[in-house]
C-alpha cells in the first residue's frame, strides 16, 4: 500500500516536471517568435514621405507642362515672350499650396533671359527639402526650330 | 527516457528557431519586392518619353511649316537630326538615345494618297489641297532598360474648295468660295481668322476680300466662306493661300466656278 503510494506520489513529481518544461518551452518559443517580428520592424521602417511628395509634385509639374503643351500655349508664351500669361497658366493650373519657379535655357545650359517666372517665396526653394524639378523640353514654334529647356521647380507651401 | 523528453524539448525551440528564420527570409523577400518600386524613379521616365513623345509631334509641325515657307525638302531631316542631340543634352545622365525613320512613299490616310518624300508632302494647287509630314521615332533609355519604344506621328492640314460662285445678278457682282479646313485626327479646324487667309486671287491677280466662318447646312460642316466684292466678269481661276496656326501653309485652286444670278 505504501509502495503504492510512493509510486503515485513519483509519477505526480515527474509530469509536473513534464508540465513546467513545456511551459518553459513554450515561453522560450514565443520569445524567439517575438523577438523575430520584433526584428521585423527594422526593415519594415516606413521611409520618408519626402520621395513620394516631391514625385507627386513632378506628376503635376509635368502634367501641367504638357498640358500646355499640346494646348500650343507654352509654346506660345515662351517663343513671345508672353511670361506674364505663362505666369498666369501656371498659376491658374497648379494646386493654390504649390509655390513654382520656372527657368528656361537653351540647349547648351545658357540662361534664357526673362523676368521671374514665380509665385512664392524665393527662399522657399533653398530652404525646403522637398523640391521638386522638372525638366521639360520644346523644339521651336511656328517654323522656327530653336529648342527650349524648361525646368520647373515646385514645392508644397 | 530521460533523454527522448531532453530532445523533444530542443525540437519545438529548433522549430520556433525555424520558424522565425522563415517568417524573417519570406517578409524579407516580400518587403524588398513590394517596395522596389520605390528605389527607381519612374515617374521621372514616364515624364521623358511622354515629353519626347509631345516634342517630338511638335517637332513634325515645325519642320512642315518651315517646308510650306519655304520649300527646303531637307529641312525635318536636319530637324530631327538637331532634335537627336539636343534631346541627348536636356536629359543628360538617362542614356536617352532617340533615332527616327521619315515616311517616304505613297501611304493612304483620310481618303487621299499623301507620297511622301524624307517625311514631307506637299500637293498644292488642286481644290482639295494638303500639306503633311510623317515620321516614326524609336527612343531608347538605357539608364532605365527601355529599348526601342517606338510611336509614329504624323501632321496634317487640308483646305478643300467646296464651291466657288460668282453672283452675276445683285448689283454688287460677287464671288463666294465656300472652303472647309481639317487637319489630322481629322479633326476640323474653326479657329482661322480673315489673317490666316494670306492671298485671294481671281484669274490670278490678288484681290481683297472678307471672311465669315459658320457652320452650313448643306454641306454638314463647318465652313469659311470668302467673299470678294465688285467682280464684274466670271473669273478663269480661284486661287488662295492658308497658312493654319501653326504656321502650316496650303495652296489651293480651282477653275470650277459655278454662276449663279440669284
Amino acid at each position: 500500500m505504501e509502495g503504492l503510494m510512493t509510486k503515485t506520489k513519483r509519477t505526480k513529481n515527474q509530469r509536473s516536471r513534464k508540465g513546467q518544461m513545456r511551459v518553459v518551452e513554450a515561453v522560450m518559443a514565443s520569445l524567439i517568435v517575438v523577438s523575430a517580428v520584433a526584428f521585423l520592424y527594422v526593415f519594415a521602417a516606413t521611409p520618408s514621405s519626402q520621395p513620394q511628395e516631391t514625385s507627386e509634385l513632378e506628376k503635376i509639374g509635368h502634367n501641367v507642362l504638357h498640358d500646355m503643351h499640346e494646348q500650343r500655349l507654352l509654346t506660345r508664351f515662351v517663343y513671345n515672350s508672353e511670361w506674364a500669361n505663362l505666369t498666369s497658366g501656371l498659376f491658374v493650373s497648379l494646386p493654390t499650396n504649390v509655390y513654382f519657379n520656372l527657368s528656361i535655357y537653351d540647349t547648351n545650359g545658357n540662361s534664357i533671359s526673362h523676368p521671374l517666372i514665380l509665385y512664392g517665396n524665393e527662399q522657399i526653394f533653398d530652404s525646403s527639402k522637398a523640391v521638386a524639378s522638372v525638366t521639360y523640353i520644346v523644339p521651336g514654334y511656328q517654323a522656327n526650330y530653336s529648342p527650349r529647356v524648361l525646368v520647373l521647380k515646385l514645392v508644397r507651401g | 527516457m530521460r533523454m527522448a523528453r531532453d530532445r523533444k524539448g530542443q525540437f519545438i525551440i529548433i522549430a520556433a528557431l525555424m520558424i522565425s528564420i522563415m517568417i524573417v527570409s519570406i517578409s524579407t523577400v516580400i518587403y524588398g519586392t513590394v517596395t522596389y518600386y520605390r528605389q527607381e524613379r519612374w515617374e521621372e521616365y514616364v515624364t521623358i518619353v511622354d515629353s519626347i513623345k509631345t516634342g517630338s509631334y511638335n517637332l513634325l509641325q515645325v519642320g512642315l511649316a518651315n517646308y510650306t515657307q519655304t520649300l527646303n525638302s531637307m529641312v525635318l531631316r536636319d530637324y530631327f537630326n538637331q532634335w537627336m542631340r539636343d534631346v541627348r543634352k536636356a536629359y543628360p545622365g538617362f542614356g536617352v538615345d532617340l533615332s527616327y525613320s521619315l515616311a517616304s512613299g505613297v501611304h493612304s490616310a483620310y481618303g487621299l494618297s499623301l507620297n511622301y518624300s524624307l517625311g514631307l508632302n506637299r500637293t498644292w494647287n488642286q481644290p482639295v489641297s494638303f500639306s503633311a509630314s510623317n515620321a516614326t521615332v524609336s527612343l531608347d533609355l538605357a539608364s532605365v532598360g527601355l529599348t526601342g519604344y517606338n510611336f509614329s506621328s504624323h501632321v496634317f492640314l487640308k483646305t478643300s474648295i467646296r464651291d466657288a460662285i460668282w453672283f452675276s445678278k445683285s448689283s454688287k457682282r460677287y464671288v463666294l468660295v465656300y472652303v472647309s479646313v481639317d487637319r489630322e485626327g481629322p479633326e476640323v479646324v474653326m479657329n482661322l481668322q480673315k489673317s490666316n487667309f494670306r492671298e485671294v486671287k481671281l484669274g490670278g491677280v490678288p484681290q481683297s476680300f472678307s471672311v465669315k466662318r459658320y457652320y452650313h447646312k448643306d454641306y454638314s460642316s463647318f465652313i469659311y466662306e470668302i467673299r470678294i466684292d465688285s467682280i464684274s466678269a466670271l473669273p478663269s481661276s480661284v486661287e488662295f493661300t492658308l497658312s493654319d496656326t501653326r504656321g502650316i501653309e496650303t495652296v489651293s485652286y480651282t477653275k470650277n466656278i459655278q454662276q449663279s444670278s440669284d
